[in-house]
């Protein structure tokens, strides 16, 4: 057994590696002490699965789309996300956690088809140092790391990160998005192209209803809550609609909002994330509002086309803050004074 | 009247789980030799009055205190007194005769017993039930004029009847219902409502048992003081905690007794058992148990009589090739026991039996999960409906928290478990926790059960109380200003 391995001395520092591999392969033999005598059948392990499943229809349309230039980014991504990891836990002598397997795939789908390498890389690496091993590693983190790593390369390297994207269908390369398009010449990309993956953006937010399916299984399956997407969809859709009435000239219209850049990717799969949103049910539904608030006002009014990301790292910031009031109104004092 | 629609946020409902018991009740042997503790049910241990040596008839009372809270205690066989000892009940020690049988199946009847108990005065009929020792079973007992509960016959306003099958494992209702007993269980409420005259009663039945409902309903809907309650059998719907506001809508205070608030909440078993000592004359001393679990070969119930060592009621019934675990009453919050010298007592139910999942299976985290039951929707059981098998494995690894959620979103009584975890690991231990409800936790292990990081959350905010009590922030402090507690002084003395 692999359990066995790092009693030998050079491996010893290893530990927490080889437990890692000795437990995603053969299972565990602890069994409960006292009551509850039975557990769920659900650990970490099939949790981040559930996700990753769920990733899978945008996960394969993008090496559909974009093949080897996707596959190669999402092996960057794993072998230097996961090296950041290893590496961490060795040093703090703590297990490895799996919520990397998400992170690891969540990141490069975030990354126009055209990035190059070696910025995948610099992302990943810095998005899993500063975004989640700073703060103590998995579960303290403030922040979601795959966000923290696009954000990071997209303020250092703009000119990558903006202006060079493919065309799915036709690997010409563009300088357009939907998006650039509407908020350059107001023109609006019909639906249905977008729904189905036909237009230029990120690698998984192409092929949306791939998206909102694995989001539908997701919230299917418990992993994520209805709350943050519905909130999230739902703030955009209202506010769109009556800021399209009033700024037609900023703000599009509810539907093409909906289905353009990465909202669906953002809203399903990075807004849900446990760790950074509120951990309350009414918290969970100020942030979805607020995300959504902040979607509709960078796109609209800023130098940016895509307001997303920026809207979901802002509300992360916030939610500690939501959890504390939300608490505080929940629970009253039990001694009056 | 027929109350529909009534339920609880949070709860998980156990749904197609292998070992049931089949609908099959079997008559135990009279063993040989049975162990009756001083102390069965609700009440303090009570002293012995035989000897070694007294020759006793089944339902003869063997221990008895009229001054404090308890109910007598009888032998449950014919035959001798052999020796008077102590055991360890779960725990605990506790004073017990062992008495050896002569094999014969009679037993005594109750003095002045009648089939037409309607003709009987109230006082005689707490008498029965009384000296029957039927008025110690469940939590907080029966009230009546003997002491057997901390609070009087006529402080009840509420009680609660249920049969809601909400644990893993239930005894079946086709079996403590099936054939005559459905009318004692008619004939006992009405008994009981005569004790309690004060009373509003409350039936809380599985939804699922269509037929019950149905009977129930037309044979005492005819009556004013009956309501019942067709309930959706997530665990832990059967709690005190959980039934009362379900069913009232009134605050339990937490960590003290439906008793305190004027409520007395009975098991089928308890009602029919309470006809059986007025209308037949009969003492308690059988009890109907469910064998569950796919660590038995077969599993159906077993009437068996009280004292009977475990031994003697899982005799050949162990499968050879795993390593069995037994619990008794409730996989999640009941005691584990590998001894088999343990007797019946009034307090069982259930006896389950799950292998022990010692051994590793290769990728045990992928694969459809057939037989495997989860919260989450992510196993194939969950959605096919396929049936469930349990065993004692952690089925994963202690992982950090990732603030999922399942342990708020299963909390029959709305707190934020991981919170309180939270805070006892890094032990910041502050009023806060107070507000938060950390006395509010009743203990039912679901926030444990659902993890997903493995998080054995029910033992961080029992520690987490213990810490708070240190700290003088009391569970008193948020129950006595709130509610107007009746018998307390009686529940200091119980605990």
């Amino acid at each position: 057994m692999l359990d066995q391995a790092y009693k030998i001395s050079i491996l010893k520092p290893f530990k927490p590696v080889i437990d890692a591999a000795d437990a995603f392969f053969f299972g565990t033999d602890r069994i409960t002490d006292s009551s509850p005598h039975i557990l769920d059948n659900i650990d970490i392990k099939r949790y981040m699965s559930v996700v990753i499943v769920a990733l899978l229809p945008a996960a394969l349309a993008s090496l559909y789309f974009f093949g080897i230039k996707a596959l190669s980014l999402i092996a960057v991504s794993y072998i230097f996300g996961g090296t950041v990891e290893v590496v961490f836990s060795v040093v703090r002598k703590k297990e490895i956690n799996e919520g990397f397997l998400v992170t690891g795939l969540i990141f490069p789908l975030l990354l126009p088809p055209s990035t190059p390498l070696w910025i995948a890389a610099v992302g990943i690496v810095f998005g899993v140092f500063f975004g989640k091993e700073v703060f103590g590693g998995t579960g303290k983190n403030l922040f979601n790391p795959a966000l923290v790593g696009r954000l990071f390369i997209t303020i250092a390297f703009p000119s990558v990160m903006t202006s060079s994207w493919i065309h799915p269908l036709t690997d010409a390369v563009t300088s357009a998005t939907p998006l650039t398009v509407f908020k350059t010449s107001g023109e609006i990309t019909p639906g249905l192209s977008l729904l189905f993956g036909g237009q230029p953006g990120s690698m998984g937010e192409t092929f949306r209803i791939g998206i909102v399916l694995g989001g539908i299984f997701l919230m299917y399956t418990r992993v994520s809550s209805w709350r943050v997407p519905v909130m999230y969809l739902g703030s955009v859709f209202i506010l769109s609609l009556a800021g399209n009435m009033f700024v037609p000239a900023n703000i599009a219209p509810p539907l093409f909002q909906l289905l353009s850049g990465g909202l669906l990717y953002g809203a399903f799969f990075m807004a849900t994330d446990p760790v950074t949103s509120p951990f309350t049910n009414a918290g969970k539904m100020i942030f979805g509002a607020g995300c959504g608030f902040f979607t509709v006002l960078i796109r609209g009014f800023s130098g940016f086309v895509e307001g997303v990301m920026f809207s979901i790292i802002l509300m992360n910031a916030l939610a500690p803050l939501i959890d504390h009031y939300v608490l505080q109104i929940k629970y009253k004092p039990m001694i009056k004074r | 009247m027929l109350i529909k629609n009534k339920t609880f946020k949070g709860g998980y409902r156990f749904l197609n789980i292998a070992g049931q018991p089949r609908n099959e009740l079997v008559d135990a042997a009279i063993p040989k030799r049975v162990v009756i503790p001083f102390r069965q049910g609700f009440g303090n241990e009570v002293p012995c009055i035989v000897k070694p040596g007294d020759r006793l008839l089944a339902g003869q009372i063997i221990a008895r205190d009229d001054d404090s809270v308890s109910s007598p205690i009888h032998s449950s066989v014919n035959g001798t007194v052999k020796e008077l000892t102590s055991i360890n009940y779960f725990n605990q020690v506790i004073g017990a005769a062992i008495i050896e049988s002569d094999g014969t199946k009679d037993q005594l009847r109750l003095e002045g017993f009648s089939e037409d108990w309607g003709k009987l005065p109230a006082g005689k009929i707490e008498e029965l039930i009384y000296l029957s020792g039927v008025s110690a079973l469940d939590r907080e007992g029966i009230p009546t004029r003997f002491r057997s509960s901390i609070i009087s016959p006529e402080e009840v306003e509420n009680v609660i009847v249920h049969g809601v099958s909400s644990e893993v494992f239930n005894i079946s209702t086709g079996v403590i219902l099936g054939g005559k007993n459905f009318f004692k269980f008619i004939e006992g409420i009405k008994i009981l409502k005569r004790i309690l005259p004060n009373a509003r009663f409350q039936c809380a039945l599985n939804r699922y048992d269509n037929k019950i409902i149905e009977e129930s309903a037309k044979l005492l809907s005819g009556n004013g003081w009956i309501d019942i309650y067709p309930l959706e059998p997530k665990y832990p719907q059967g709690y005190d905690e959980v039934l009362i506001p379900t069913i009232l809508g009134k605050k339990f205070p937490y960590g003290y007794s439906a008793a305190n608030i004027g409520v007395v909440v009975l098991n089928i078993q308890a009602v029919i058992q309470a006809y059986e000592a007025v209308a037949e004359g009969r003492f308690l001393i059988e009890r109907i148990i469910a064998l569950c679990g796919e660590g038995f070969t077969d599993n159906y119930h077993i009437k068996a009589r009280i004292g009977t060592q475990l031994r003697d009621i899982v005799a050949q019934k162990r499968e050879g090739t795993i390593h069995p675990r037994f619990v008794l009453n409730s996989l999640l919050t009941g005691h584990q026991t590998h001894d088999m010298d343990l007797p019946l007592t009034r307090i069982f139910s259930q006896l389950i039996c799950v292998p022990e999942g010692k051994h590793r299976k290769f990728l045990a985290f992928m694969g459809p999960g057939l037989k495997k039951d989860s919260y989450t929707r992510a196993f194939a059981a969950g959605v096919l409906g396929t049936s469930k098998s349990l065993d004692t494995n952690y089925h994963g690894e202690e992982r950090a928290c990732i603030f999922c959620n399942f342990c708020q979103a299963v909390c029959p009584v709305s707190i934020i478990p991981h919170i309180f975890y939270h805070h006892v690991k890094k032990e910041i231990i502050e009023e806060t926790l107070l507000n938060l409800g950390i006395y509010s936790c009743i203990e039912c292990k679901l926030c444990s059960y659902v993890c997903p990081s493995k998080i054995p959350l029910a033992k961080y905010i029992k520690k987490g109380q213990s810490m708070m009590q240190d700290k003088c922030f009391d569970r008193s402090l948020c129950v006595l200003p709130l509610f107007d507690m009746k018998g307390l002084e009686e529940y200091r003395g119980i605990k």
